[in-house]
């Protein structure tokens, strides 16, 4: 008898604290809209980074957001056919720190030889409205050469874009 | 004694200098205009590490793999850079003896992948396309092959704004 009490009591308080969870759940952030994003170059700063992988970012980021299906189109910079485009949001990538390590070491070792690639990843809207921003880390650690850390910053990148828009 | 240690440092003399001197002068190998290379990333419609032939011919850069073919204006191109990169040998086979080998006892098999290195040029050639879009395609060339491969390119009229001891940008083994 008392046991279905306290299992009675238990039971009520689940349901008075489910109001309580419910907008918790649904408090996740809307999704912006656009239907159309431009890739900016990499920029680099005062950091010292090969141009092949200012480039393999780029590439990649175009290759990796297009395949996304986020948005409708996905340009270039220097794209004319984006100028027409009114809701447009431009993705801006700044480096802000490179270490290059070593695929010998990192096979060798697995411990040492990381290369790591830091950025602040923006996405602004056609008024200069900053949208999105966020440093994000790209690393490669065990196997694979020195430029596949630009593939593991793209693809975290379009991550952050796609859970944005 | 002396005879034999002589014998061997001959020997093993002779067999390195074919190596050392096969990607510079000897008779055969690909010139710099048209060389044998591995398209990283960023020439469509050819795929990502697609091996194929570069080479400079009608005011273009052409690189053909198989039945793919992209050709880059040589008007079209605003930069041309120049790096290296250590990579691994074999290709995919390459790969899947080495991650093989990595289940050999006692991390023997880690030795493979200093045996399976090889130094590569990269070169990267940013251009524009009719639309004013920006790509920059990226190019895995035998070493010393990207700057004479560069130098062409300027002679052909491409743009390039790098300095010669900016364009030697190292990168690590």
């Amino acid at each position: 008898m008392k046991t279905r009490r306290i299992f009675v009591l238990v039971a009520a308080f689940s349901l008075l604290a489910m109001p309580g969870i419910v907008p918790a759940q649904t408090a996740a952030k809307p999704k912006l809209l656009a239907s159309a994003i431009q890739i900016a170059m990499v920029e680099a700063g005062d950091i010292q980074i090969p141009a092949e992988f200012r480039f393999a970012v780029y590439e990649r980021l175009v290759e990796r957001l297009r395949a996304s299906g986020a948005f409708q189109k996905v340009y270039r910079t220097g794209d004319k056919a984006a100028d027409g485009v009114t809701d447009l949001v431009t993705l801006h990538t700044k480096v802000q720190g490179f270490t290059e390590g070593s695929q010998t070491k990192r096979e060798l070792t697995t411990v040492f030889g990381a290369t790591k690639v830091d950025v602040d990843a923006s996405v602004t809207g056609r008024d200069g409205r900053v949208l999105m921003d966020q440093k994000i880390t790209g690393r490669v650690r065990f196997f694979g050469e020195n430029l596949g850390v630009t593939n593991d910053l793209a693809k975290r990148i379009t991550k952050l874009v796609g859970a944005t828009f | 004694m002396k005879l034999t240690a002589t014998l061997m440092i001959a020997m093993s003399a002779a067999g390195f200098a074919p190596a050392q001197t096969s990607t510079t002068a000897a008779p055969g190998t690909p010139t710099a205009a048209n060389l044998n290379a591995r398209l990283v990333i960023g020439l469509d419609p050819i795929k990502r590490n697609a091996t194929g032939q570069l080479t400079i011919q009608d005011n273009a850069l052409d690189f053909k793999s198989g039945k793919e073919e992209n050709k880059l204006t040589i008007s079209s191109i605003d930069d041309i850079f120049i790096g290296t990169e250590t990579t691994q040998s074999g290709g995919k086979k390459g790969t899947a003896v080495k991650t093989a080998a990595m289940a050999a006892p006692y991390g023997s098999g880690r030795a493979l992948s200093l045996m399976m290195r090889t130094k590569v040029d990269i070169l990267t050639v940013s251009y524009h396309d009719p639309d004013g879009a920006v790509h920059g395609a990226i190019f895995a060339l035998p070493i010393g092959q990207a700057e004479q491969m560069r130098a062409q390119l300027i002679q052909a009229g491409a743009h390039a704004t790098l300095s010669e001891e900016k364009a030697s940008a190292r990168s690590k083994p």
